[in-house]
């Protein structure tokens, strides 16, 4: 287990400092001088010219540049926005409980209701629930999630004005500064009457765009999986034994079927960021994807830099972490 | 789509009719094949089933409702949008553009895939590790988020869109075509093929590709959906094709701020998203069950 813990960690270096060359690359090849962007078109003396680009480096050799360039990334610095003029860390950091929040809501809920729903079709198959179901299915993650949520925006908060349009709560009536960062447990830090409630009020119709997708590939995978398990000897057997249907299926045939889906939930984290980045835009939801948006539109290249870096870093992490984990629950894996 | 019609007629007779067999079986695959048609044929032919060009702005005419709602206008069927441009005109042109799109994703990313993914089955050693790892590193990021990337670099244009999307699925169409490659690799006929003097170009594309296409056109004829959607996505955000081109995404992005007072404008384009992809992801499903009974689903 050792070793292979240790060859997954290897194997994840290269493909760092090739992410790291890529954005370095990236921002290079953007059309306009750094320079030229920063001080304005016109209107610089040369010795000022020559002092801003020894400022930033770029009177350096390239290679130069980037080992400069990893230094900074190995200490931490991501550059500094060009709008804000704060740090792209900092403000990654700032802004990415929301996106995390409302990436957990979205799984949570593709989860919870793909898994039963899933079950329930496998073991009705034929019946009119599994076929409209597997309609739904298809229908799921054919979506385009950012239609949806204009849809369900027109429907369920302008049609019946059931829930808010934009934002994570009330800012009009609940005012409390960030602890966590996680809106659900600030507001219910807060000790503000109704701050929860409206929480939790903004983040139904989001989290059912997020989870859509998701929530159609769960219910799908776990069908077919549940389906082949339940026709194993195994399932059988604890019928034979005369126990009821309700035990054969949830603890003895669920158990193993589980196994290809806890898969497919890993697999869905890069899906869930990249949804992440439409359904803030459409809610207005202050996470780093309505972010990363928002930097294209004002140009700021180092805040999309090191977005990008920081997001593809993460979702690296989490496929190691999903396959570490994979390894520790199927043994076949880490011998193959 | 041209390929996937084409395969089944260069494996013998048989096989044609047996995968027809398979394939009609399945209710939803043939009505999505049916659906798609009916697509297809109005991307190729919009210059004369549509009624009005898809940037010809009447005056006057603007954010009417569709036909049969109260204020409709019977000359524009589906209603006119913002600029007075009529919806229906738009839909069946943006259906062109979403198809060309698909399809060129999908030619461009088979095309490289197949041959960079043979490339490192054959070769092995360094080059095959570079060449996978650079796949992997592809599909660490975020599609979505790659795709901004590519656009950020390159500018927003609907060629740009076509270079994004390929990108991001490339690493599909490589890992695919190499993990078959390499399952054919210990058999007897590549063996023999290689005894009888066969050239290692000639091995790749002659001998070992054929064996690897039913799992290929499958990815494939999914590819063109998800291609369909990823690019809608970049029109929705304002980085893929740019106005006045009708572009079902970028329709969509032009309509939200008409959400409250004209639903049609927001609604129709995005179904017309939805009834595509849905259309080829039902058939892209037969194709795999009547392809490849080893991928079947139960």
């Amino acid at each position: 287990m050792i070793k292979f813990i240790l060859r997954r960690l290897f194997l994840t270096i290269p493909t760092f400092i090739a992410l790291m060359f890529v954005t370095f690359i990236a921002i290079r090849l953007v059309p306009g001088d750094p320079v030229e962007v920063r001080t304005g078109e016109h209107g610089i003396s040369p010795e000022r010219l020559a002092y801003f680009r020894h400022e930033l480096g770029l009177d350096q050799p390239v290679w130069k540049q980037f080992f400069d360039y990893v230094w900074h990334l190995l200490h931490g610095d991501f550059g500094v926005s060009l709008s804000s003029n704060e740090k792209v860390l900092t403000e990654f950091l700032t802004l990415f409980p929301a996106t995390l929040e409302l990436s957990f809501a979205g799984i949570l809920f593709a989860v919870l209701l793909g898994i039963p729903a899933g079950v329930f079709a496998a073991v009705k198959r034929g019946s009119w629930f599994d076929h409209t179901l597997m309609g739904a299915a298809v229908a799921g993650f054919s979506m385009p999630i950012f239609w949806w949520g204009l849809l369900l925006i027109m429907l369920v908060s302008e049609g019946w004005g059931l829930t808010p349009v934009a934002g994570r709560i009330d800012m009009i009536k609940f005012y409390f500064e960030p602890t966590t960062g996680f809106m659900l447990i600030d507001s219910l830090l807060s000790d503000q009457k109704g701050a929860f409630l409206s929480t939790l009020h903004h983040l139904i119709l989001p989290m059912i765009v997020l989870g859509t997708v998701p929530l159609a590939v769960i219910a799908r995978m776990t069908r077919s999986s549940m389906l082949e398990v339940l026709s194993e000897d195994y399932v059988r057997t604890a019928r034979a034994k005369g126990l009821s249907e309700f035990r054969v299926i949830s603890l003895h045939a669920l158990r193993n079927a589980l196994i290809p889906v806890v898969t497919v939930v890993g697999l869905q984290v890069g899906g869930l960021l990249a949804g992440a980045v439409l359904t803030e835009t459409i809610f207005s939801w202050p996470g780093v994807g309505k972010w990363l948006i928002d930097s294209i539109g004002r140009r700021d290249y180092p805040a999309l830099q090191g977005g990008i870096l920081l997001i593809s870093s993460l979702v690296i992490v989490i496929n190691l972490l999903v396959d570490l984990l994979y390894g520790a629950i199927n043994p076949r894996i880490r011998h193959g | 789509m041209a390929n996937i019609n084409t395969t089944p007629q260069s494996q013998p007779p048989g096989q044609l009719s047996a995968f027809w067999s398979a394939f009609s079986q399945n209710r939803g695959a043939v009505g999505g094949l049916i659906i798609l048609l009916i697509i297809i044929v109005l991307a190729l032919f919009a210059e004369w089933i549509a009624p009005y060009s898809a940037i010809e702005q009447f005056r006057g005419m603007t954010k009417l409702p569709p036909a049969w709602a109260e204020g409709g206008d019977k000359h524009f069927w589906l209603g006119t949008d913002a600029l007075g441009r009529d919806m229906l005109s738009r839909l069946i042109y943006g259906a062109r553009i979403s198809l060309f799109i698909g399809l060129s994703v999908m030619s461009v990313s088979v095309v490289i895939g197949i041959t960079l993914g043979l490339v490192a089955a054959f070769m092995g050693g360094a080059v095959d590790s570079v060449l996978m790892r650079v796949m992997d590193l592809i599909m660490s990021i975020p599609s979505l988020v790659l795709a901004i990337l590519v656009v950020s670099i390159l500018g927003p244009s609907l060629t740009n869109t076509i270079v994004a999307v390929s990108v991001v699925y490339l690493p599909n169409y490589v890992r695919l075509v190499r993990g078959s490659a390499l399952a054919e690799f210990g058999k007897d006929y590549i063996i023999a093929a290689k005894v009888a003097g066969v050239g290692p170009i000639r091995l790749m594309f002659v001998t070992v590709l054929p064996n690897c296409l039913a799992p290929l056109i499958v990815q494939a004829a999914l590819g063109v959906s998800n291609a369909i959607l990823e690019a809608a996505a970049l029109g929705f955000l304002g980085l893929g094709a740019q106005p006045p081109t009708p572009e079902w995404g970028a329709m969509l992005a032009d309509a939200r701020e008409f959400i409250r007072s004209n639903p049609w404008i927001v609604t129709l384009p995005g179904l017309a998203i939805l009834i595509s992809v849905v259309s080829i992801n039902l058939f892209g499903d037969g194709l795999r069950d009547a392809l490849d009974p080893k991928l079947r689903r139960s």
